[in-house]
């Protein structure tokens, strides 16, 4: 019965009804790789929520919440977790925390996700202004950040603290290059706060425990949603006194959730289940669709480190064209709304399998060989184009 | 004390023996003291029967999910709702949208981001204030979020006649435009509060003078639910008189995350925004909108009960001559304790915990919270403890008497 009223829909959603593994099925999803936040819970993830607490985590009373909240933490080498709804609100809290009064400053690179796609969040929940610096190199760099930050105590707005990414559109911040910013953040008594939602790609990608990068920083955002694969929810970590401080400001911000046990179990059985292996394997997968992709003439506007594929057509093939075909032929969803038609964003996480990877390349094959072109010689357009949201890609 | 009701709602006060309404605090340390509960930085003693059931009084937030509701999560659909792709999630704001008589809804982590989204869209630019209960939530338990979120003042208005506000004393308080001041923008009503019942005629009166004078209406109602089913008032009634609502899914509904809000589409878009903004943008949301949908059906008809056993337990406990701080309309009982010299710290919370019972408040207050998974057992056994505590306390009053008066002889 199913199968009849998914044939029709056209932009498909996948049912909950139907495991992904059933081969009959297959062909009636589409497959959606413009982001890892689409990762869906599964059935194990309700049955183990009902094994979870049950307690009101306003009164952070919650026994499998405060769990999933000091496991995170220990992982990170923290002291203590804040479990949120979502990265917005944890980079929010983190960065929030360590703002006490304005005038003052919070220094980011341009891309990042804290300046762009969280609303004008720094603005609003501190009065913070925000010195956006588009980096000389791949990343932030102690050289950038002692060239912008602001140090005018009369007409200035003085930098107290300094954001990172990592990873930063799907590439790795070098562990050397944290470091000299901590040392040098530690010199200027700026607080660092490091959004990392997917922190966890870049510890998988580098084998470089994920401690070593999170204790460098006083605040540190991690997302469960989004390659780990939890329906929802983010941490915080950083010292007892600072998270506490962070649940009354999440309480503030509305974050105050009751019954989140189930959540946080959820949460933990993707830290055991879907963590350990399913996120090498990714990786693996985003390589070789990427050579794949590259054997065909496109390039990527950022280096394919994690699970992430900047991918520029750079002219061969019209992108909207290339989407329609990967819709209609691979049942795979890509944005391409990028209005210079060339460069979309494509995230693979554990629930896209070989066999898609197989199909995008063997439809993109075909569609260059038949309807290829000369690549295009002017240089890309700003990557901002290839964000889901940009341009309100909703149907 | 009764009150006069629209024709369309039944009367609510059920007559009670004996009723005292002692306020002679200021009503705002009232409410304080009713609500310290154990939360994180108090010490709480660990209960001293893990076999016997748990009964947490301490509020109806306490409500638990239950093996059903996990399997309903589990139907739902799972697909990201911040790119608004959720089906589960748009049928559940569908559905308390056309309760309420609303065009839309947006379903969010919390009734402290639903009443402080709503009230941030209408308020668009300062200077602009608030006017309200003095013991709203949105005023006293939202962290300051009408000032930090909306930049807005606060008018708190002290009803006179202990329950509710009325058409002229907000209209009394309103602020006009003027050079000086941050002119009123929003009024803002709760019902319940403090487990009171708000009467249509008055939300009516008040929407009237709102709309009169520009202003925008807003209702936090968390506990709407519990006010339709003692006032048999139909939520779409209530709808009419708001531009926003908040109804609260995690309390005596019982849903284990969420509240909604809800408001004209172009309103619900903008607090689709905001609430990006607040770090509520959740993704596979579905689940815990199934869950809170089921909770809202199964649910909802069996506050009429709840609210019997209120009453009962109210009725019991005044028996036993404890005065009664507000009248008992749903599913809460203020209790105060003064006039029979018990102190809720000191002499009941540590007897009700010895039977694995959770109570909250202070000095001599308390409010006494059920909910569908509190029984009449339970009730009866909260009943036993203070009639134990009581015939101690009266003991130990007596056996001191006869020591001062053997003293003196």
């Amino acid at each position: 019965m199913f199968a009849t009223t998914l044939k029709h829909t056209c932009r498909l959603q996948r049912s909950s009804f139907v495991s992904l593994a059933t081969p009959s099925f297959k062909r009636y999803f589409t497959y959606d790789i413009t982001s890892d936040t689409t990762t869906q819970p599964t059935d194990v993830m309700f049955d183990r929520m009902k094994t979870a607490s049950k307690e009101d985590d306003v009164f952070g009373m919650d026994a499998s919440t405060n769990q999933l909240e000091n496991r995170v933490a220990q992982l990170l080498g923290h002291e203590a977790g804040l479990f949120c709804a979502s990265g917005g609100m944890t980079n929010q809290l983190g960065i929030r925390v360590s703002l006490h009064q304005p005038p003052h400053s919070v220094l980011v690179d341009a891309r990042s996700h804290v300046h762009l796609y969280e609303c004008g969040g720094i603005a609003y929940h501190a009065q913070a202004s925000v010195t956006a610096v588009t980096p000389k190199g791949q990343h932030l760099s102690v050289e950038d950040i002692k060239q912008h930050a602001i140090r005018d105590e009369l007409c200035g707005a003085m930098t107290r603290v300094v954001s990172v990414e990592n990873t930063l559109n799907g590439t790795i911040m070098p562990l050397p290059q944290l470091e000299a910013i901590r040392e040098y953040s530690l010199n200027q008594r700026y607080k660092l706060h490091m959004d990392g939602a997917r922190l966890w790609e870049a510890s998988v990608a580098t084998g470089i425990p994920l401690a070593d990068y999170s204790r460098l920083c006083d605040t540190v955002s991690v997302c469960l949603s989004k390659g780990v694969g939890a329906p929802i929810g983010s941490v915080l970590v950083s010292d007892k006194e600072t998270i506490r401080r962070a649940r009354h400001l999440r309480k503030l911000m509305g974050g105050g959730w009751r019954q989140s046990g189930g959540l946080a179990a959820a949460a933990e059985y993707c830290l055991d289940h879907v963590l350990p292996s399913r996120m090498k394997d990714t990786q693996a997968r985003t390589l070789r669709l990427w050579q794949g992709l590259q054997r065909l003439g496109m390039q990527s506007a950022l280096p394919v480190e994690t699970n992430m594929i900047f991918i520029d057509t750079c002219g061969r093939v019209s992108l909207r064209a290339w989407a329609q075909q990967l819709l209609d032929q691979a049942h795979v969803r890509i944005d391409a709304s990028d209005p210079d038609d060339r460069i979309a964003r494509l995230v693979l996480h554990y629930q896209i399998p070989d066999h898609v990877v197989d199909n995008i390349l063997d439809v993109t094959t075909t569609f260059v060989r038949d309807h290829g072109k000369e690549p295009s010689t002017f240089s890309p357009s700003n990557l901002q184009n290839a964000y889901p949201s940009a341009n309100n890609n909703k149907s | 004390m009764i009150m006069s009701m629209a024709i369309k709602s039944k009367p609510i006060l059920v007559k009670q023996a004996v009723c005292r309404y002692l306020s002679t605090s200021p009503v705002q340390r009232l409410y304080i003291q009713n609500n310290l509960h154990n939360d994180q930085t108090h010490t709480s003693q660990p209960a001293m029967d893990p076999n016997a059931k748990l009964y947490d009084f301490r509020s109806d937030t306490v409500t638990a999910p239950t093996d059903e509701m996990f399997e309903v999560m589990k139907k739902a659909t799972r697909n990201d709702s911040v790119f608004e792709e959720d089906d589960s999630v748009h049928e559940l704001e569908r559905h308390v949208a056309d309760l309420t008589g609303h065009e839309a809804g947006l379903f969010c982590a919390s009734g402290t981001m639903t009443n402080q989204l709503g009230l941030r869209v209408h308020l668009t630019q300062p200077p602009h204030s608030v006017v309200c209960d003095a013991r709203s939530h949105v005023h006293l338990w939202e962290a300051g979020g009408i000032a930090f979120h909306s930049r807005a003042s606060v008018s708190p208005v002290i009803p006179r006649n202990g329950v509710h506000v009325t058409a002229t004393e907000i209209e009394g308080n309103l602020i006009e435009p003027d050079l000086h001041t941050a002119p009123t923008r929003v009024v803002s009503l709760e019902n319940t509060l403090s487990g009171m019942v708000m009467p249509l005629q008055d939300m009516q009166e008040i929407a009237a003078l709102a709309r009169d004078r520009g202003l925008a209406m807003h209702l936090d109602g968390a506990r709407l639910w519990n006010a339709h089913v003692a006032s048999g008032v139909p939520l779409h009634e209530y709808g009419k008189c708001f531009d926003s609502m908040s109804l609260c899914l995690s309390k005596g509904v019982g849903a284990p995350i969420g509240s909604m809000l809800v408001g004209n589409r172009k309103f619900i878009d903008r607090a689709r925004h905001f609430r990006k903004l607040f770090g509520g943008g959740w993704r596979q949301a579905g689940s815990i909108a199934a869950a809170a949908k089921y909770c809202i059906d199964t649910v909802v008809p069996t506050m009429d009960a709840t609210h019997a056993l209120t009453r009962y337990l109210a009725d019991q406990l005044v028996s036993l001559d404890i005065d009664l701080q507000n009248p008992v309309h749903t599913n809460m009982v203020l209790i105060d304790t003064a006039r029979v010299g018990l102190n809720i710290q000191k002499d009941v919370a540590p007897a009700l915990l010895r039977k694995n019972i959770k109570i909250g408040g202070m000095g001599s207050k308390s409010r006494i919270v059920l909910h569908h998974q509190i029984d009449k057992e339970g009730v009866d056994l909260l009943l036993s403890v203070f009639r134990e505590v009581l015939a101690q306390h009266n003991t130990r009053k007596f056996q001191q008497e006869q020591e001062l008066a053997s003293a003196e002889a």
